[in-house]
């Protein structure tokens, strides 16, 4: 049941202009007492790709469903396109494509693209017009008037895209877009995001795939058991989790630990209380790294066998480090800037700082799972 | 509007995808070539060039649009329409909510801009298209047939059209609320027929009520008249013996009118224990939809009580028959029961058929328009 707090409708009113997309406190409680989605705050700018990620189970889709209503929020404050969450109204300027989407077979693609822009209230006339051009943007101008159960994945997909679009819509949802389809096919659909930004359309995103997400999206959330663990451009979450790493030998061997912290020790500074967890180079893999201090300005070190790891964006701050190395005749193998992809900050968002493994899955019974978050 | 016609294009794209749908129009073909292949002339029936002589069923004693206006109001719509057309529609359409509301199918049409209520209604609606064009198409070829081999143009032959889909909209809406519940084409189907069954049961009990009230009915009319008779009979005896001098025998006191007066109370306790039985039918019968009764009423429409006596098995008036003639006895004794029954059910209002059916879809659908508006999917 969609609650619209008076908070909300101020919210509504005061970022109507900014925000495609902007929630407070959305929650949903399923019968069982099971908690799929624990007070969503999101906001998606107009006219940008904004992506939603998460495990299966953290919420996406319960999320974009609410958006649609396709179901009821038990709570829900917010707008989406100037409207409160839930008004049916806003739905004529949004496109969707849902994740298991299921086309009548007896239709074919044309009529699939007009029945569902009927649907959403385009006149004839606009229908006619836009089916051609979108079937031909997806490249199903050759198939259109063929019934859809001949169609292979990729192509529903495709006629699934052109449907979304059928309306002109200010906010397009897709969800898992390029699932089943080609490598052409979705570097073609990676083309077509950006032309809908180009054109001042809100693109919001749900895929797994997220080396596709990292290409198209200006804006990011991580959705984690029902709770946004993170959200911002992949610039703003990754920036600060930049960092160098020197790979150092000891002869022909990689140097030890004991032999890289002697080396560096003459830089590094009082030794300062342990900061948040860091992104693991290789996401998943438990690399056991020492924390022995920080440097002059205050970037900590880290070290493991044959590598030690400086948290810098400062190419400046490394050039000590690699002094100190040298006088002590180490070998430089190599010297990394590191910046966390998409899917680390992915793997650091599932995972137990605590314990290092993997969040369970899926959502919290009566608020349990995840409460440590 | 526009929403509204695409579902509706939409619902005829789906029905004409479905083989059944052309199968029943190819069959419905068939039955209106019978129907126009049977006839009625001077020396009874014929069917194509074959004639069979009726000395008491002929164009003499029935007119041949009589004769098709009660094939097609007794056969065609009731038994081909309403039951066998009826069974291949039900068939044909109760995969259309649980295909509605499968996963990956309803998430689209939920997201767009139309009510969930609205949605429902039109969605149910469509399932109707089905009927609709089968019976609209059997009716116009009858109207044909009648026009051109009856020599009369019965436009109140139209009537079969909102008579049967109003008839198939009650079990629809079982069908609909069960899909909904289940998501179950085999569950909605079979549900649907048991609902029609039990309705079916209802509606022979209520008539079997019914025959049984008016047997009772006049067995005491026979009775009570045979007791006057006793009565009077009794009553010029005591004068006649009283005139000869002697002590007369009291009338209410002869043998013969006390047995009567016996057989009187009998018939009453027979009467009341029935009217008891046939108002628990009726009871029953009000609140489940009218099936039978709301295709009845094209009958009603089309031919009257003086029409319907021509077709009985013997033309027989009711002063015809024999004073003291029980109604259990003999062929004319049941020929008046039935016309009394015949005349009770045609005493039932045609608000009562239908707006007592309507409200029972009008639940069905209410339930159904709440579930469909308040679920998760």
């Amino acid at each position: 049941m969609q609650t619209m707090t008076p908070t909300g409708i101020e919210t509504a009113t005061e970022h109507s202009g900014d925000w495609a997309v902007h929630l407070t406190h959305v929650s949903k409680v399923y019968r069982g007492k099971v908690h799929a989605l624990r007070g969503i705050d999101m906001r998606v700018k107009r006219g940008e790709v904004f992506g939603l990620l998460g495990p299966n189970g953290a919420g996406k889709s319960t999320l974009v469903k609410i958006l649609l209503t396709v179901i009821s929020s038990t709570r829900a404050d917010g707008v989406m396109l100037g409207r409160p969450i839930g008004d049916k109204s806003a739905l004529a300027r949004v496109g969707y494509l849902p994740e298991h989407h299921r086309f009548p077979e007896y239709l074919t693609g044309a009529q699939v693209l007009d029945f569902y822009a009927a649907m959403s209230r385009v006149p004839r006339r606009q229908r006619r017009e836009r089916s051609g051009r979108l079937l031909d943007l997806v490249g199903m101008k050759d198939w259109a008037n063929k019934a859809v159960r001949g169609y292979s994945k990729g192509m529903r997909q495709r006629i699934g895209i052109a449907q979304a679009l059928m309306n002109d819509p200010e906010l397009v949802v897709l969800d898992e877009p390029t699932d089943g389809v080609d490598p052409v096919g979705r570097r073609d659909i990676r083309v077509m995001l950006q032309q809908l930004r180009d054109e001042g359309k809100t693109v919001f995103l749900n895929s797994h795939l997220l080396s596709e997400l990292e290409m198209v999206c200006d804006r990011v959330a991580i959705l984690v058991q029902g709770r946004v663990v993170s959200q911002g451009t992949i610039g703003e979450l990754t920036d600060h989790r930049k960092y160098y790493e020197i790979e150092a030998l000891a002869g022909s061997q990689p140097a030890q630990i004991e032999v890289l912290s002697n080396a560096v020790s003459g830089v590094l500074g009082p030794r300062a209380d342990p900061g948040p967890p860091l992104v693991s180079p290789h996401p998943g893999v438990a690399v056991p790294e020492t924390d022995i201090g920080a440097l002059a300005g205050g970037e900590r070190v880290f070290v493991r066998s044959g590598a030690l790891r400086i948290l810098t964006t400062e190419a400046a701050a490394v050039q000590p480090v690699l002094d100190a190395l040298r006088s002590r005749g180490l070998v430089i193998r190599a010297v990394r800037e590191y910046r966390p992809s998409l899917e680390d900050l992915f793997m650091e968002a599932v995972t137990d700082p605590t314990t290092g493994k993997a969040l369970v899955p899926g959502a919290a019974k009566d608020g349990k799972n995840g409460g440590g978050r | 509007m526009i929403q509204t016609w695409a579902l509706l294009v939409d619902a005829y794209r789906e029905l004409s995808a479905k083989r059944l749908f052309w199968i029943t129009l190819i069959l419905s073909g068939l039955v209106v070539a019978v129907f126009g292949a049977f006839g009625i002339n001077s020396k009874g029936l014929t069917f194509l060039w074959w004639e069979f002589p009726l000395p008491l069923f002929n164009s003499d004693t029935v007119p041949p649009a009589t004769f098709y206006k009660f094939v097609f109001a007794n056969f065609g719509v009731p038994i081909w329409l309403a039951w066998v057309a009826g069974v291949l529609a039900l068939i044909s359409t109760a995969s259309i909510i649980p295909d509605f509301i499968a996963g990956g199918a309803v998430e689209l049409t939920l997201s767009k801009p139309i009510s969930r209520v609205r949605l429902f209604l039109i969605k149910f609606v469509s399932g109707l298209l089905f009927v609709t064009l089968q019976v609209g198409l059997f009716t116009g070829a009858c109207f044909v047939v009648i026009g051109f081999r009856g020599g009369s143009w019965e436009w109140g032959l139209w009537l079969a059209v909102p008579i049967v889909v109003l008839m198939f909209s009650y079990l629809f809406s079982v069908c609909a609320l069960v899909g909904l519940l289940t998501r179950s084409t085999i569950a909605a189907l079979l549900i649907t027929l048991l609902v029609w069954f039990a309705v079916w049961i209802v509606n022979a009990g209520d008539a079997v009520m019914i025959l049984q009230r008016e047997t009772a009915i006049m067995d005491l009319e026979s009775r009570e008249k045979l007791l006057s008779q006793r009565l009077e009979t009794a009553r010029k005896q005591a004068e006649k013996t009283a005139a000869e001098g002697q002590t007369p025998v009291e009338p209410d006191k002869n043998p013969l009118v006390v047995f009567a007066r016996g057989q009187v109370k009998e018939a009453e306790e027979s009467v009341k224990t029935w009217t008891k039985w046939a108002s628990i039918a009726f009871g029953i019968k009000t609140v489940l939809p009218k099936t039978g009764e709301t295709v009845a009423l094209l009958d009603r429409h089309l031919l009257s009580l003086e029409d319907r006596k021509k077709f009985r098995p013997e033309t027989v008036q009711p002063d015809e028959l024999e004073e003291e003639e029980r109604p259990r006895r003999g062929r004319r004794g049941r020929v008046r029961v039935e016309e009394r029954v015949d005349e009770v059910i045609r005493a039932r209002s045609v608000w009562w058929v239908v707006g007592t059916s309507v409200a029972f879809e009008g639940v069905m659908l209410g339930l159904a328009c709440l579930i469909f508006a308040r679920r998760d999917f």
